[in-house]
């Protein structure tokens, strides 16, 4: 509860400060929505498992070249509302090609950053972003944000990793080299291995391992999302 | 979105059944419209949305199918679907779908199940079928008809009358008339003690001039036979016609639970193995015995064709053997005479086990109750000829390994047979090994319970935690694993370039009987029907109760199905054999096939774990 008030007063501060600086109404609208969700349970928050796939792991320097998303509503996970999209980037994909299969050509057909960022924004609004390792992801959005709008936003998120570490530590005592990636977790729950690698596949496993988790946790209409949320800015 | 992009989700549609037979096209269309749902255990049902009804395909976790009354339907696992009756019938959900571990499930909304059903024969068919199975397999439990294979709690009277112990006869007999039945049971304390007949009331009352104020202890008969609730109705009427009573209690776990009469038992129809084993009960001559026999084989059939579980074809058809055994040494004892000291006839092997099918030969051996002087020897050499060539003759050929009463080093005084026990279990060594797996199933199909109890008891007392010894069966039993390879595809026999197919036998069922066998030694439990073995393991809970119950139906599953195939080449004058190609069986029972397969893998690496890591 605590957490809850504390998470609606930054917003309400955030939007106060900024109400000179953020001028773009969509923006403001964006964030708004987004604190209905602190106080519904997992079942009925509206939620959107995401992942990005960048150049590099800097967000100063890397750039994202797709996206994955996929809603997560009433503890599951509809694939037919699941979106990937490339997006065109400066330069080549160099090293990184090897690791997301994606190749200079297969890009040619996708948005440049800005259109990018604006269809980020237009299909994940009034949802809370899910990720693993989040703040990872959530400094190259607000990085783009920046670069495209000349403001980052403060973000509400669910940070699967950080839910697997909180409870690895309590079970085991001390983390072990790699036990909270993304694959070594979804072992602890039994969750199927998949062999493709990409974004979208990425965030629809992020999606299952969190239902795991939160059901793990006490159940989807026990835990309240402002137990779960941190914040970015 | 393109459609590779969810390509390990088609992968997962693409090998597994019905789903394996869609287009590419229908495949991606169908993971692009999936719903993943998350079970987690702790909620212990599916919770059904009655408005959008949905096909679920398990991929990963486990789910058990329940009736309404709580009766087992199906068990699902990862790659199989539950929810389609509903689809397919239009019916709302009456069954619960218990969640018996964590389970990731893809829904198909039912406009595409449809959909994919309509542009698809095959895809069509395998749900259709699944569904009769399914309806099947309820309407089995609801089956009466069958005497060999309904049991005594679809018959017996569930209120039975009874009446304490210091009662009068009188009291008695107001209380048969006033109920109008023509016996009572007689309680102290609870626990029955007795029974009081209409025979009774005229043999030991009126005939002997008592009085009616006599006490019902008096003339009651004591220690009555009884029946278990569970039992066959037709073990029931064994027991009525080898002991020439009508009324036989049912008990269960000391408690009296009720009746049941040679009339209720009439009226439920007498059927062939009984007219069969009446028949039998009533020849006087071997040769006429010899003649009997042959309807056996006609009986196996019947019952196959019937769709009798393979466990009570076991036991129905062991019965018969038992009842020949039988009445070979009844007659034979007419032409010797009186035996000069009591015996047990041994049973081995399947007979023991009471699983005998078809094309069954003998294992069997004879128990004295002491040490034979000249004259016995003679006479129990004599008897045992007889009888084991009599058994030949009925079909039950010689065994080719000479375990039989009729080889004087299985002919044994009590004394013997118990150091012999004792040295395979303290000296286990590959021969002890392989005759322990026989020996170890055993029963007595004639002659006193109390001297084999006697036997066994000293059995039970060296094998049981036993360390070594079962660390050797253990490592015996493994040498044979189920015919299943890498990515789970059958491993078949070749002869030559022929291919002979899978050996339910020694490749299915027999690692079952090994692992059931190896933990009832291992605890002492004294049961030998590997259905029974499992049953107990799972109350003592030395077995987890899924992994008993998933290996009693693998077990149940295997054994139909090589009894299924028995009777499909006896129809069809093949050579009758334990051996099955799987391009024979429709797609569901081979992928049922493979999951009971995989059980046996699994108990076996169980076992493995279990009695072999030390050594």
């Amino acid at each position: 509860m605590v957490n809850h008030l504390w998470l609606k007063s930054r917003f309400w501060f955030d939007s106060l400060s900024k109400s000179q600086g953020l001028n773009n109404r969509h923006l403001i609208e964006y964030q708004q929505t987004l604190t209905q969700q602190f106080m519904r349970n997992i079942y009925d928050a509206d939620l959107m498992a995401i992942d990005l796939e960048m150049t590099g792991l800097d967000p100063l320097k890397d750039q994202i070249i797709s996206i994955g998303l996929v809603p997560i509503n009433h503890g599951s996970i509809p694939l037919a509302k699941a979106k990937h999209l490339m997006i065109s980037i400066d330069g080549s994909v160099g090293q990184s090609a090897a690791v997301h299969g994606i190749v200079d050509h297969q890009l040619q057909n996708a948005l440049p950053i800005e259109a990018a960022m604006a269809w980020l924004l237009e299909q994940t609004k009034g949802r809370i972003l899910v990720a693993h390792h989040a703040p990872m992801d959530m400094a190259f959005i607000q990085k783009s944000l920046d670069n495209v709008f000349g403001q980052r936003l403060l973000l509400p998120f669910i940070d699967t990793l950080m839910i697997e570490k909180t409870r690895y530590l309590r079970q085991h005592g001390q983390l072990i080299e790699g036990c909270v990636r993304l694959g070594q977790s979804r072992e602890r729950y039994h969750l199927p291995i998949y062999a493709g690698h990409n974004a979208l596949i990425d965030a629809i496993a992020c999606a299952e391992l969190f239902l795991a988790q939160v059901s793990a946790l006490g159940g989807l209409k026990q835990i309240k999302c402002h137990e779960l949320v941190g914040l970015s800015k | 979105m393109n459609a590779s992009e969810l390509q390990p989700i088609e992968q997962f549609l693409q090998s597994h059944a019905p789903f394996d037979v869609l287009s590419p096209a229908l495949i991606a269309r169908c993971a692009r419209e999936i719903n993943i749902g998350y079970y987690p255990k702790a909620s212990a049902f599916v919770e059904f949305d009655p408005i959008n009804p949905k096909l679920y395909l398990v991929r990963s976790g486990a789910f058990e199918v329940r009736d309404p009354q709580g009766v087992l339907v199906d068990r699902v696992a990862e790659g199989e679907c539950f929810g389609f009756s509903t689809l397919l019938s239009g019916e709302k959900v009456v069954n619960k779908v218990a969640i018996l571990e964590d389970g990731l499930v893809y829904h198909i909304p039912q406009p595409l199940f449809t959909e994919l059903r309509t542009q698809n024969r095959p895809f069509d068919t395998f749900f259709t079928r699944a569904f009769a199975q399914r309806l099947r397999n309820e309407h089995k439990f609801k089956a009466k008809d069958l005497t060999t294979t309904s049991r005594i709690t679809n018959l017996m009277s569930h209120k039975p009358i009874s009446i304490e112990v210091n009662a009068s006869i009188q009291q008695a007999a107001r209380l048969m008339r006033d109920n109008r039945v023509s016996s009572v049971l007689v309680l102290h304390q609870q626990q029955l003690v007795g029974i009081l007949t209409d025979r009774d009331l005229r043999n030991r009352v009126l005939a002997e001039g008592l009085d009616g104020d006599v006490c019902v202890e008096k003339v009651m008969t004591k220690q009555p036979q009884t029946v278990a609730s569970n039992a066959l109705v037709f073990e029931a009427m064994l027991l009525m016609s080898e002991h020439n009573i009508h009324h036989l209690p049912v008990v269960d776990n000391q408690q009296a639970k009720g009746m049941v009469t040679s009339t209720d038992i009439l009226r439920s129809q007498s059927s062939q193995p009984l007219l069969l084993i009446g028949e039998i009960d009533r020849q006087a001559s071997i040769e006429k015995l010899i003649h009997v026999s042959k309807q056996i084989p006609v009986l196996l059939q019947n019952l196959i064709s019937a769709d009798a579980r393979a466990e009570e074809i076991g036991r129905v058809l062991t019965s018969v053997t038992d009842a020949l055994t039988r009445r070979l040494i009844v007659l034979n004892q007419q032409l010797l005479g009186k035996a000069p000291m009591a015996f047990c006839w041994l049973a081995f092997g399947s007979q023991g086990r009471q699983d005998q099918v078809a094309c069954s030969d003998q294992d069997n051996g004879l128990l004295l109750a002491h040490e034979a002087d000249e004259f016995a020897a003679a006479y129990f050499d004599k008897l045992t000829h007889a009888v084991c060539k009599g058994l030949d003759q009925c079909g039950y050929i010689y065994c080719p390994g000479d375990i039989m009463a009729q080889n004087p080093l299985w002919r044994l005084s009590l004394q013997h047979w118990q150091q012999k026990f004792k040295k395979w279990v303290l000296s286990p060594e590959p021969k002890a090994l392989m005759h322990a797996s026989i020996f170890f199933d055993m029963r007595a199909v004639y002659g006193p319970q109390t001297l084999f109890d006697e036997l066994q008891d000293s059995v039970m007392s060296h094998t049981k935690d036993n360390d070594i010894f079962l660390a050797g069966m253990a490592g015996n039993s493994l040498q044979q694993t189920p015919p299943l390879g890498f990515f789970r595809k059958f491993v078949l026999e070749r002869d030559g370039s022929e291919v002979k197919g899978m050996d339910l036998k020694h490749k299915g069922s027999a690692l079952i009987n090994d692992i059931a066998r190896v933990y009832a030694l291992s605890a002492g439990i004294k049961e030998v029907n590997t259905a029974k073995r499992i049953r107990a393991l799972m109350d003592a809970n030395i077995m987890n109760r899924k992994d008993a119950l998933n290996l009693a139906d693998a077990h149940e599953f295997i054994a139909h199905m090589r009894l299924a195939n028995q009777g499909y080449q006896a129809t069809n004058n093949l050579i009758v054999s334990n051996y099955l190609k799987p391009q024979d069986l429709s797609s569901l029972l081979r992928h049922q096939l493979r999951d009971a397969f995989k059980v046996v893998h699994d108990a076996q690496s169980g076992l493995k774990l279990k009695f072999t890591r030390s050594f």
